[in-house]
């Protein structure tokens, strides 16, 4: 490896409570491509916007060639000598194309206060047709060429002044393959003249075709740097996922006995768009998981027995043959709901954890329509303490609570209202270690107590360790079923899923 | 590969931000509002020589306060639930036109027909808002105008005048007991039955509370009925007062029941920091501004130039940037 062009010293970036960055420390080599990979929300964008200047540093550093970095704009981010390629549209509609790879350099053709158009579109256009995209007039607005060629502009916009930096940002999935090539060549002809380019990208066939070097990111640490002609794309894979929690957190129990008693049927439940001819059943004291891509309809399920889809056919009944066709209806025959949108469809974040907590509690508080506000505030504190969610007390505003807590006070309402059928999508998505303990813990408690579970999940290790029964959904339907067993593994979920 | 490793309970756990206190700033914008009531009582006393407190100006005040307050209480219910309703004044223009007319047969009579009319009126604006899902401010502005064609058009020919035996009712008790029973029966409504914490929570975030189990929808239609059925009645106190109603009789009313409720502390775009004393503190600091004003100022052209000022500074102090969201 040779001379390091870039450093990063225990950077750190806090979105609110959200840690998106966890003292990350990377070296990069002078010419090389260096990969970054990880799932979504592992922090490598975060990472780059701030090499870019884009968002502001929470703590830590960057050393370019032995100097410490200070950038606060992306344009003060091109005069230290790095530029970026975003993974979203980076050219500006209503401008030309010339205009668009000048911005922020329009000074270059100004003569006091007139702009010497003529001269910024020749040297575009010059730049251009040395790169190989003379298709593109650089005098014609940016609107006319397709999203590809919009692409190839952002290029040579982020390359031309000879960055010493360049982060190529998931810009692949714009390209077909004749313009992946193009970006490659670019890609390849920054690492030879010295400079590194820092690629983004899902596809790791890709990266590890084109890179020399990848570090992988997982929820916002790195988990290590690898040298690309040494590993395979599942040893990255293995290092992404990882293994969250270990296996004591879950359920150790492998009882098969399930009740015979029938508390929830779903029959022929179809979502236009979203879900088709969804039919099972719930036991008492039954952790039914849910699982599948996260695109296969399986948080519609959730909805749809909650009453809260929009379009529903078909049929869910309850014990004792009560229809579920509402929200409303639901709350009142006990069931409970806890969204994957916690924020906008778990809890009115700009509301009291008090009212919160009351909310579908309050027809049963009441005596004949009458509520006794000291009456629904001992209910709060009681199932708040139970729930033992961090707050200063029931007054506070959900929004202030960190994301574990937010969920706490979604079991804290439901537990409150002695839901009988609790209905949990992603219930431990973005919570910390801590509370995932807890949350599994009381799932557990509750299964004692009787109660059923319908658990929909994306963590196959989750649905492993909780269920009693899986379904595996796929494209919309349900596409397997697997009984709880020690034996059972990831590869037997994911080969239905897929 | 050896670098992967990952945390320990105990260090993910330290993690977690502590929970900030915020309860002392949350305190002084409850209180802020009655402070600015205060305030502006002590100053315009000072700048009057003491006019404005003197027993045959608090009476005159008084007057201006029922129709108000009672029409406010209607608003800030559909601004807790997140609406806007700018049609309240064209509403008790019809109202009390309607009151006149049934006023001839029976007082009583005339009362329930203007409440009921009122009643009509903001049914009309709730259906257009939910049903048709227009925003509400869009909705009441054009009711504000259609219902205010209807007035000019039925006063075409000249006012329309009430029963003679209404002016009777013009005493002070009377009008001061109405309007306590109204706020008394909706502060109840608002505390101690489900509707208020319907009200909040869906101005606080809809989705999530049609998850908790409120009924957005027929909530906001109830809440816009409810506030119509308000001025409705609100209209009969107004023709008590006035006798006869002309084609602009209410005109403004919306405008003063914006600057009111905003006087008083209310967050505009509604949620769960609504505070029933909004209505109170707000119309009674809203009538004092519009009664000393013209003593301290003779020329209107002033007035309406420091009430701005005026506004515009309670409103700098008192405003939540936090809640401040896109109207709906």
């Amino acid at each position: 490896m040779g001379e390091i062009l870039l450093r990063s010293e225990n950077l750190n970036k806090h979105f609110g409570i959200t840690h998106a960055v966890k003292d990350v420390s990377l070296e990069f080599a002078k010419g090389e491509i260096h990969g970054l990979i990880g799932e979504n929300g592992s922090g490598k964008s975060t990472f780059c916007s701030m090499l870019c200047g884009i968002y502001p540093i929470s703590s830590g550093r960057f050393i370019l060639e032995g100097k410490e970095l200070k950038v606060r704009t992306q344009v003060e981010g091109n005069h230290c000598g790095i530029s970026i390629i975003v993974q979203e549209m980076g050219t500006l509609p209503g401008l030309t194309v010339a205009e668009n790879i000048f911005l922020g350099e329009e000074e270059r053709f100004m003569h006091g206060l007139i702009k010497n158009t003529r001269a910024m579109n020749k040297e575009a256009q010059a730049l251009l047709n040395e790169y190989g995209f003379g298709h593109i007039n650089a005098s014609s607005m940016i609107e006319h060429y397709s999203f590809e060629d919009r692409k190839l502009v952002e290029i040579v916009k982020a390359t031309y002044f000879n960055p010493k930096i360049v982060v190529v940002d998931e810009t692949t999935t714009a390209l077909s393959q004749s313009g992946r090539e193009e970006l490659f060549t670019v890609m390849n002809r920054i690492k030879n003249d010295g400079n590194t380019v820092i690629f983004i990208s899902h596809d790791l066939g890709e990266v590890l075709e084109n890179t020399d070097r990848v570090s992988v990111l997982r929820d916002g640490e790195l988990v290590g740097t690898v040298k690309s002609n040494a590993v395979s794309a599942d040893d990255l894979k293995r290092m992404m996922v990882g293994r969250e929690l270990n296996s004591r957190y879950y359920r150790t129990d492998y009882d098969k006995t399930i009740s015979d008693e029938v508390v929830l049927s779903v029959e022929g439940v179809t979502v236009p768009g979203q879900i088709e001819n969804i039919s099972f059943q719930l036991h008492r004291g039954e952790i039914l998981g849910i699982g599948g891509l996260s695109e296969c309809g399986m948080h519609e399920v959730g909805k749809a027995v909650f009453g809260a889809s929009f379009d529903r056919r078909g049929s869910v009944t309850l014990k004792g043959g009560h229809a579920v066709k509402s929200i409303s209806q639901a709350i009142r025959h006990g069931v409970a709901y806890a969204s994957k949108d916690r924020d906008n469809e778990s809890v009115v974040v700009a509301d009291s954890i008090r009212d919160n907590i009351c909310l579908p509690s309050l027809n049963g508080l009441s005596d004949r329509g009458i509520l006794n506000n000291q009456k629904l505030g001992r209910f709060a504190q009681t199932n708040a303490d139970l729930m033992s969610i961090k707050m200063t007390d029931i007054g506070q505003y959900v929004a202030d609570l960190s994301g574990g807590n937010k969920q706490k006070v979604v079991l804290a309402r439901w537990l409150g209202k002695d839901s009988g059928i609790l209905v949990l999508d992603s219930p431990t998505r973005g919570i910390d270690v801590k509370v995932k303990a807890d949350i599994y813990a009381l799932m557990s408690d509750l299964k004692k107590q009787g109660k059923s579970i319908i658990m929909i999940s994306e963590e196959l290790q989750e649905l492993l360790g909780m269920s009693d029964r899986i379904l595996i959904m796929k494209d919309g339907k349900i596409n397997g079923e697997f009984m709880r067993d020690p034996k059972l593994g990831e590869k037997d979920l994911i080969a239905t899923m897929v | 590969m050896e670098a992967m490793k990952t945390k320990t309970v105990s260090e993910i756990h330290d993690e977690v931000p502590a929970v900030k206190p915020k309860m002392n700033s949350t305190w002084l914008r409850n209180l802020t509002p009655f402070f600015g009531f205060i305030a502006i009582v002590a100053v315009f006393s000072i700048l009057t020589g003491g006019k404005i407190i003197r027993p045959e100006n608090l009476s005159l005040m008084l007057s201006q306060v029922y129709v108000l307050m009672i029409s406010s209480t209607g608003v800030f219910m559909v601004m807790t639930v997140g609406g806007l309703d700018f049609s309240q004044g064209s509403i008790l223009g019809l109202a009390s036109i309607v009151f006149c007319w049934v006023s001839h047969y029976n007082i009583i009579l005339g009362v329930i027909a203007a409440t009921l009319a009122g009643a009509a009126m903001g049914a009309f604006n709730g259906l257009f808002h939910v049903k048709f899902k227009i925003a509400s401010f869009i909705v009441t502005i054009c009711t504000m105008y259609f219902f205010r064609g209807l007035c000019k058009y039925i006063t075409t020919n000249g006012p329309v005048p009430a029963s003679m035996e209404v002016v009777a009712l013009n005493q002070t008790w009377f009008k001061v007991l109405l309007t306590a029973i109204v706020l008394v029966v909706c502060f109840f409504v608002f505390h101690c039955t489900r509707v208020g914490y319907d009200l909040r929570a869906i101005g606080a975030g809809e989705t999530a509370a049609r998850f908790s189990g409120c009924r957005p929808d027929l909530t906001k239609f109830l809440v816009y009925t409810m506030s119509g059925a308000l001025t409705g009645f609100a209209s009969f106190i107004n023709v008590i007062q006035v006798g006869s109603i002309t084609g602009t009789a209410g005109t403004q009313l919306e405008t003063k029941i914006l600057i009111a409720l905003v006087l008083g502390g209310m967050p505009i775009s509604g949620g769960a920091r609504a505070r029933f004393s909004n209505i109170i503190i707000g119309t009674l600091t809203y009538c004092v501004l519009e009664k000393s004003l013209p003593m301290v100022f003779p020329v209107s052209a002033t007035q309406q130039l420091v009430k701005g000022i005026i506004f515009l500074i309670v409103v700098a102090l008192t405003i939540d940037h936090k809640s401040l969201r896109v109207i709906k």
